[in-house]
């Protein structure tokens, strides 16, 4: 089990299966090649690098993360345009009313949508917002992704 | 800024690492004579961690825990956070409501851990203050029981687009005797550390 930490991504090849823990405003993006059996994960933390002040770290955006991981899975032997998309996380965990950050799960979950859309891959399952964790698996072997959480038990998609 | 959190002088550690100490001495006070059990909190160690990398360090981000956040502000603005392991939280709840077994997830139970954190982390921040004098208040308290990465995340992002690094520490709860997992977790804001440190190159 290969584990993607926070602002972090990997790729791999079957059987290795593919993990990202903890998973609450952030957003989990697997992406899966089931022709070549490759898959790829990100751990995303804000929407976009532009108005970062540090922005050494690609992987931790939506928008250098997603296409940064396509191109490292293309290079690693996946047809891009077999690419689909399983995502999770976003939530919003808690309400400060002096935050201005409320919504940070939505606009996370915003920006992966449109840089999906952008790179024209397909979301064939989303288990995101509400008020709760997740954890989540990718078997790369099938595709498969397991989102885990706390409370609310095991989901398979 | 003018400090930053990777370059500070041994003093200026020594000196927050003595502050840090008086305020959780205080919090174990107050939270002792709150439950009516000697509580103490052990002395913590300072670190330096990578905001990324602070789930880790708290435990791991899958590890299911009893989370209290406080916001912080004032002169230092920043979020306080006191996170539990689930036995810790049932050790605690049991030794307060004096029952054999008990669930942490009643609504019952839910209030007291709130509750306890704010008082922790209400009688550490006003003692900082006092000590710094400083003005700096907390928000409501906020629990849940969640997964700690997930916990803490959307306070992480907040922080990571100001800072790269944060101050860490970790502290043991011992609850007569026993030990407990626990954790009183700090993350001040960039302009905070620089009235946080000033404060104490001025009184050195």
């Amino acid at each position: 089990m290969i584990i993607v930490g926070m602002a972090d991504s990997a790729v791999a090849k079957k059987p290795e299966k593919l993990t990202t823990l903890g998973l609450g405003s952030c957003i989990g993006i697997s992406l899966y090649d089931n022709r070549n059996c490759i898959g790829g994960m990100v751990h995303i933390m804000l929407p976009s690098v532009e108005n970062a002040r540090a922005k050494d770290n690609r992987a931790k955006f939506a928008d250098t993360g997603i296409p940064d991981l396509v191109d490292s899975m293309v290079k690693q032997g996946a047809a891009k345009h077999h690419l689909t998309a399983k995502i999770a996380g976003g939530a919003r965990m808690f309400s400060f009313s002096s935050n201005s950050n409320l919504n940070i799960g939505e606009r996370n979950l915003a920006a992966t949508k449109e840089v999906l859309d952008k790179l024209r891959i397909k979301t064939i399952a989303d288990d995101t917002g509400d008020t709760y964790g997740r954890t989540i698996i990718l078997d790369t072997e099938t595709g498969q992704l397991t989102v885990k959480s706390a409370q609310k038990g095991e989901k398979r998609y | 800024m003018r400090y930053k959190v990777r370059e500070l002088t041994d003093m200026q550690n020594s000196a927050l690492k003595e502050i840090i100490n008086i305020g959780v001495g205080n919090a174990a006070t107050s939270l002792s004579k709150m439950i009516k059990h000697q509580i103490s909190i052990d002395i913590p160690e300072l670190r330096v961690e990578i905001i990324e990398k602070v789930p880790e360090a708290a435990g791991g981000a899958d590890k299911v825990v009893s989370g209290v956040i406080m916001h912080v502000d004032g002169d230092i603005n920043g979020y306080i956070m006191m996170l539990l392991s689930e036995d810790s939280a049932a050790t605690i709840c049991k030794a307060i409501n004096e029952e054999e077994d008990t669930d942490i997830h009643t609504p019952m139970n839910q209030s007291m851990l709130e509750e306890i954190g704010h008082i922790l982390a209400g009688s550490y921040i006003s003692s900082l203050a006092e000590f710094l004098t400083l003005d700096v208040k907390i928000s409501p308290p906020m629990q849940t029981f969640d997964m700690l990465g997930a916990i803490m995340d959307q306070i992480l992002i907040e922080m990571s687009q100001n800072v790269e690094c944060t101050l860490f520490f970790d502290t043991v709860f011992v609850l007569e005797g026993k030990q407990m997992e626990g954790i009183l977790l700090t993350l001040f804001d960039p302009m905070g550390m620089d009235k946080l440190l000033g404060r104490i190159d001025e009184m050195t």
